[in-house]
């Protein structure tokens, strides 16, 4: 009974100092000019690469427009649960979004879903291919990415030239067409200075997971490749380069833990577009497009090369920049490309199209490395 | 060193203040939590409570994380109440999934909706109780151990549905991106005012589960079982046909959690279709203490706190590893006062072998052979 | 030899206004209790009257809920048995769980708390040397143990692991156990319920000599010749309060049944004549099973029982009548042998299909609730075990079990707040009575009671002799298996004795005699009786 007596009296105690520090919050006033965007993020904000890339952009909009924008963020949700997408979206609804972004590819069809359910939202999609117009009948949702791979190319550039061994690894994620386009751009890079390099390619199938990405390159390494590439969430295969006296390409973000390793990385900037695009809302002048700026619009670029890199190779590279920024993709899916199996697949004078290129599965010459059918 | 007990019994009022203290504990630990990173207090519970239920999307939200828990938990309790411990719910959930995504595909596309997702909901069934039943036939006729089978089955599950994800079953439409191709639209589930029908399905199972154990011979030869193999014997029960069918139901429900998730809410296969509610079922079966109706009020409050601790991130701008923070300690607070409540921990046990002695000479319920103080006996 | 009476002016303990709840059920209400030093107390109670429960509270098992405990005139409150020990009280309950597979020296020293220093006794130092040899040489321990033991008359190896110990041996191992830890005050739980008569004497001794060193010992037996050869003083228990204590030379039996059922009870059993026909019923023939470890436990067993007939099975412990029952219950397959019941084979049939051939099984196992009983389940449901199975359809019947159970209830008067109160929480005669009125309602042919009456109180016991002697006029045959050798000649028509597994033979019960039947339990067959051999 006793104890009974003393449960009750700490609870209620507890309840006491419950209310007491709720008291101390004042309510604040409803501020309803201020646009709320929502972002949905596959990692945390600081995972050190993608959605650091992302966060770093959202960021810089912010920066620009300050009070005007207010920020909802949900972090770490699975892109491949979809009833965990849904209920994220159906979150930042709730709470009063009017613009969202969700940055990775798995989000698509549940935000063509939420655009649907509510059409006074405006909807974002990063890598994606469906938007108004494009699987969505609806007039509220954008897809939009960037074409990195012109950065690839120029890393490309740079290994073809760093190779002693004409072989470079490639640490990659998934065969999806985002990760293809990526290899191939990276192949014909290096082959644009160096005809003879083979770029090996390792599946890991998984965005992130540091213990498998380190195993993969530790095998290419022990292959022959003296350089390595990735396209992977985390810093991994740069580090096995490091430890195997080798060199290595990063992605996403600058990598300062491999000095003996680091030669450059395509980088992701997105805070042009989310500039941009809050802009638009901002000024109630919405467009419906499929966004997909280059190194032109600033949206993709390559780090400064490191010191590491040696002189050759920065002039290779600077010879071919101001070409590969002002055309973009098309210049580095220009003809004569030839696959696997030495058939010419791009003609002198054509440019593989943008569709074909969000499709793309099938690997450029030079690559060793299969695509699961 | 201590050592822990079933209780022999507990009153009303005690479970009450228990569970009231436990959950104000939670609050308060995670309040400190909270203000010590400089969020306001008081505003985020409140927004915690306002993201569970304050508003019609948020208790939708509520609702949609709820049918998958609910369901699986019930299905989950049907094993534990023969003490048959299937830790591989989430594997049952995918393979029930698989099994429906499976027959959605193969199903004349002219075929009738309701039938459709009819033969889905078998379908799933049987995923989900194939599943079960690998690791329940050794247990029964080999008696491995069901806990560590059951809990790779999972991971088989999910590598599995990866394989058909990136390969065999991988949509050619999504250009290149893999991935596989949604239910035909008839088949899912509708909305009826803006409530998913799928919510039928927790309240059907609850009433078909209750009855099943207390108003069936199955689920009564089930309750022996799980209580003592041998007086099971002693009644001529036969034991193993009594498993295989638990195990099979067990899994076969789980298994509609998996086909309703697909059909309900996210209308394609993909390993993560899971999400947990495998293993987070497990929770609320315990603490539900096996009963049916109260497996689907844990599961609103359960369902509750994860949509609410998600919405904090949003209206807060607390960071995802926060809320979990916050989420956790409420969880591992109610926990641990339900912990307290059934059980007793004995300190002051000098030796180990001093436990043996008190073993003898503590046994709390009269001459007995109490099989559920049996179980949990242990020391640190 | 010392005494260890610490202060006769005081009782060795004394529990007062003693109230312990368990949810709804009132198990003590404001009980006062006190034993003298140097005295054996008996706490005497209807099954459920709440002498386990008051015991528990004593040795710290359970909190009360109210009231005092002083020992040696200091007020104590107990938090856990640990802390009972250390005010010198020790209990043993009818369970021993000993660690089977360690010695009984290894047991005993398991455990042990070093004693105060130098409080100058004699069992403390003796205490201390054996903590000190305990690691080092076994030999000397054992020795000290041994010597310990037989200041008391107690007698057993040390050195052979538990489980090889008999029942009594393991009993007397948990003696010594708690007086090693310093206990001054004993309690016994039921101890001689599965104790056979001479063990029992066996035990009574050792009680008498602790109490005369000075130890309070409370006894807890529902034998009253037990109580009344024993103990000095008894106190009675009825429904949780104590209604009184007297001194055992100046009260008799009867008086004290008066005082525990609260109303004059009629001790006697009616034997009524058994059916003239003698029609057989269950013809057993040269059975013969082997345990798992094939050991023999049953040796070319033949005997016949009839209509209307208690035939009744006299026997030391473990010899063969648990492995006859489940034979006969289909629970074990005898190597060889045949079972008929009505010239129908039973032997080989499943222990269901038995059932629906008329034979009831009445098993009352060493520890209850072991075999036939669901503990967790309520006295309604623990019904539907035998018969749920012949209901046709899938669903259970529950509404015949809840009347057949309130039937058991009223008619055993079974003590229990509720039909779905977990039977794990009645007290142990009670259980005992649900199993019994169970099967009594699967209105048998064959009604097989095996220890029927193991720790059920006096007035349920003469319940349960008359239910089966109502079995033996509805033209029931009845098998009887039980250890009071008084009980076996009042209630049966025949006795058969077994030995080792082997049929000593059967005699009459109206012109057999306890020393007869005594003789053949130990190895004598009836026919070398007859020809005046006898090995005893
Ligand atoms: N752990 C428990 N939980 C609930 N009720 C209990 C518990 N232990 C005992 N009881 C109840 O308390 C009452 C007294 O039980 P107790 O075991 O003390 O009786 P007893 O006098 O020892 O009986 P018996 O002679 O049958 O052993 C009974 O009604 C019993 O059902
Ligand atoms: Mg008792």
């Amino acid at each position: 009974m006793k104890r009974v007596m003393s449960m009750i009296v700490a609870v209620l105690m507890m309840a006491g100092i419950f209310a007491i520090a709720g008291c101390g919050d004042a309510k604040d006033a409803k501020k309803d000019e201020v646009l709320k965007v929502g972002v949905l993020y596959i990692s945390p904000e600081d995972d050190g690469g993608y959605s650091q890339a992302h966060a770093e952009g959202i960021a810089k909009a912010l920066a620009t427009y300050g009070d005007k924008i207010e920020i909802k963020k949900l972090e770490s949700v699975d892109d491949a649960d979809v009833e965990a997408t849904n209920a994220a979206i159906e979150n930042l609804v709730n709470d009063g979004c009017k613009l969202i972004f969700t940055t990775s590819y798995g989000y698509m069809d549940p935000t063509v879903a939420a655009a649907a359910k509510y059409p006074e939202v405006y909807f974002s999609h990063c890598s994606g291919y469906k938007y108004s117009g494009n699987g969505y009948e609806g007039k509220n949702m954008d897809a939009y990415f960037g074409q990195i791979e012109t950065a690839r190319y120029l890393s490309g550039i740079v290994a073809g030239m760093m190779t002693e061994t004409d072989q470079l690894g490639y640490v990659a994620a998934f065969p999806i067409p985002e990760v293809i386009r990526g290899i191939n751009a990276y192949t014909l890079g290096a082959r644009s200075v160096n005809p003879d390099v083979v770029v090996k390619v390792s599946w890991t199938n998984t965005w992130f997971d540091p213990a498998v990405e380190q195993a993969s390159a530790e095998a290419l390494l022990a292959d022959g490749c003296d350089v390595m590439a990735q396209h992977q969430d985390s810093p991994s295969a740069i580090e096995a380069a490091e430890s195997a006296g080798a060199l290595a390409i990063g992605y996403d973000l600058t990598y300062t833990g491999a000095p003996n390793a680091y030669l450059t990385a395509p980088l992701w900037d997105w805070g042009t577009y989310y500039t941009y695009k809050i802009g638009q809302v901002l000024d109630g002048k919405w467009e419906v497009e499929n966004y997909w700026g280059g190194m032109k619009e600033g949206v993709a670029k390559l780090d400064a090369l490191s010191s590491l890199v040696s002189e050759e190779a920065k002039a290779a590279v600077e010879a071919a920049r101001a070409e590969v920024t002002e055309k973009g993709n098309a210049f580095v899916f220009a003809g004569p490309i030839y696959d696997q199996n030495g058939e010419l697949k791009v003609a002198e004078g054509e440019s593989i199209p943008y569709g074909d290129q969000m499709g793309m599965n099938w690997f450029v010459d030079g690559v060793i490395g299969q695509i699961p059918s | 060193m201590f050592r822990i007990t079933k209780k022999e019994s507990f009153t009303k009022a005690e479970a009450i203040i228990y569970r009231l203290f436990g959950f104000s504990v939670g609050i308060i630990f995670s309040g400190i939590i909270i203000a010590a990173l400089g969020y306001p207090v008081f505003k985020t519970f409140i927004s915690l409570a306002e993201g569970s239920f304050g508003s019609s999307i948020a208790i939708r939200n509520t609702i949609s994380f709820l049918i998958p828990l609910s369901v699986t938990a019930l299905g989950l309790s049907i094993a534990f109440k023969m003490r048959y411990w299937n830790i591989g719910g989430e594997g049952q959930i995918l393979m029930g999934a698989t099994a429906a995504m499976g027959v959605s595909m193969v199903l004349p596309s002219g075929m009738p909706g309701p039938l459709m997702m009819l033969s889905m909901l078998v379908a799933g069934f049987i995923g989900g109780s194939i599943w079960a039943l690998i690791p329940g036939f050794f247990r029964i006729n080999m008696k491995t151990n069901e806990t560590l089978f059951t809990l790779m089955m999972n991971y088989l599950a999910i590598c599995f549905v990866q394989y058909l994800y990136f390969e065999l079953w991988r949509d050619p439409a999504k250009k290149g991106f893999p991935g596989i191709q949604d239910i035909p639209f008839r088949a899912r589930i509708p909305y009826v005012s803006g409530i998913s029908l799928a919510i039928l399905a927790p309240l059907i199972i609850v009433l078909v589960v209750y009855f099943l154990i207390k108003k069936t011979k199955l689920g009564y030869e089930i309750r022996v079982v799980g209580e003592s193999e041998p007086t099971a014997h002693y009644a001529g029960m036969n034991v193993k046909k009594i498993m295989f069918v638990g195990v099979m139901l067990s899994g076969g429900i789980v298994g509609v959690a998996g086909a309703v998730k697909l059909m309900g809410s996210t209308g394609t296969l993909s390993s993560s279709l899971g999400g947990g509610a495998g293993f987070t079922a497990i929770v609320i079966a315990w603490l539900a203490n096996l009963s049916a109706p109260m497996i689907v009020l844990v599961s609103f409050l359960i369902a509750a706190l994860e949509q609410g601790a998600q919405f904090i991130q949003v209206r807060m701008g607390v960071p995802a590893a926060v809320a979990d923070i916050v989420k956790g300690l409420i969880l591992m607070s109610v926990l641990g006062s339900e912990f307290m409540l059934r059980y007793k921990i004995l300190f002051g046990v000098h030796t180990a072998s001093k436990k043996l002695e008190e073993r003898a000479s503590v046994d709390p319920t009269m001459q007995d052979s109490d099989p559920e103080s049996e179980v949990v006996e242990d020391s640190i | 030899m010392e005494s260890i009476v610490r202060n006769d002016l005081h009782p060795a303990f004394s529990m007062r206004g003693i109230t312990k709840m368990f949810g709804t059920v009132l198990a003590n209400d404001s009980v006062d209790f006190e034993v003298l030093p140097g005295e054996i107390h008996a706490l005497l109670g209807e099954n459920g009257s709440g002498k386990s429960t008051l015991m528990n509270v004593l040795s710290g098992i359970y909190r009360p809920d109210d009231g005092q405990i002083e020992v040696y005139g200091e007020l104590k409150e107990f938090r856990s048995p640990g802390d009972a020990i250390d005010s010198g009280i020790g209990m043993i309950h009818q369970h021993y769980k000993l660690a089977e597979a360690m010695t009984a020296t290894e047991n005993i020293v398991a455990g042990m708390k070093k004693p105060p220093k130098n409080s100058g006794k004699k069992d403390d130092v003796l205490r201390t040397d054996i903590l000190r040899y305990a690691s080092r040489s076994p030999a000397k321990t054992q020795q000290k143990i041994i010597e310990f033991s037989s200041r008391f008359g107690i007698e057993f190896d040390p050195s052979i692991p538990a489980g090889q110990l008999s029942v009594s041996q393991k009993q007397s191992v948990e003696i010594i156990k708690v007086l090693l830890r310093g206990a001054s005050i004993l309690i016994l739980d039921e101890p001689t319920a599965v104790l056979t008569p001479q063990e029992a004497k066996k035990l009574f001794s050792v009680l008498r000599k602790m109490a005369a060193q000075g130890c309070a010992i409370v006894f807890i037996s529902h034998k009253l010749n037990e109580i009344m050869a024993l103990c000095d003083r008894v106190t009675v228990l009825r429904k949780g309060q104590s209604i009184e204590t007297c001194t055992v030379s100046e009260i008799d039996a009867y008086d004290l049944v008066e005082k525990m059922v609260g109303r004059k009870i009629n001790l006697s059993i009616n034997k009524p004549d058994p059916d003239p026909e003698r029609r057989v019923c269950l013809d057993v023939k040269g059975l013969t099973y082997s345990d798992s470890k094939s050991v023999p436990k049953l040796d070319n067993l033949s005997f016949t029982t009839y209509y209307g007939e208690i035939l009744g099975v006299a026997g030391l412990a473990g010899g063969g009548q648990k492995e006859l029952c489940e034979s006969i219950a289909g629970i074990i397959r005898p190597q060889q042998g045949d079972i008929l019941v009505d010239n129908e084979r039973i032997a080989g049939l499943s222990p269901r299909d038995i059932t629906q051939k008329g034979v009831a099984m009445c098993f009352i196992p060493e520890d209850r609730l072991g075999m036939g009983l669901v503990a967790s389940m309520g006295i309604e449901e623990n019904i539907l075990l035998k018969e749920y199975a012949l209901t046709k359809g899938p669903l259970i019947r529950m509404k015949d079990a809840t009347t057949k159970a309130e039937q058991i209830i009223n008619e055993l008067e079974i003590k229990t707040p509720g039909l779905k109160h977990p039977v794990r929480m009645l007290s142990g005669g009670n259980i005992q009575k649900v199993i019994l009125g169970r099967e009594i309602h699967l209105n048998p042919k064959l009604m097989i009671a095996a220890y029927a009456v193991r720790g059920l109180d006096i007035h349920s016991s003469y319940t349960i002799y008359n239910l089966l002697n109502e079995q033996k006029q509805k033209n029931v045959s009845v098998l009887y298996i039980g250890e009071d050798l008084d009980v076996l000649i009042d209630l049966c028509d025949r006795i058969m004795v077994l030995c080792q597994g082997k049929n000593m033979g059967i005699v009459d019960a109206s012109s057999t005699t306890k020393e007869e039947i005594g003789q053949m339990m130990s190895g004598t067959t009836l026919e070398e009786l007859k020809r005046g051999v006898s090995y005893v």
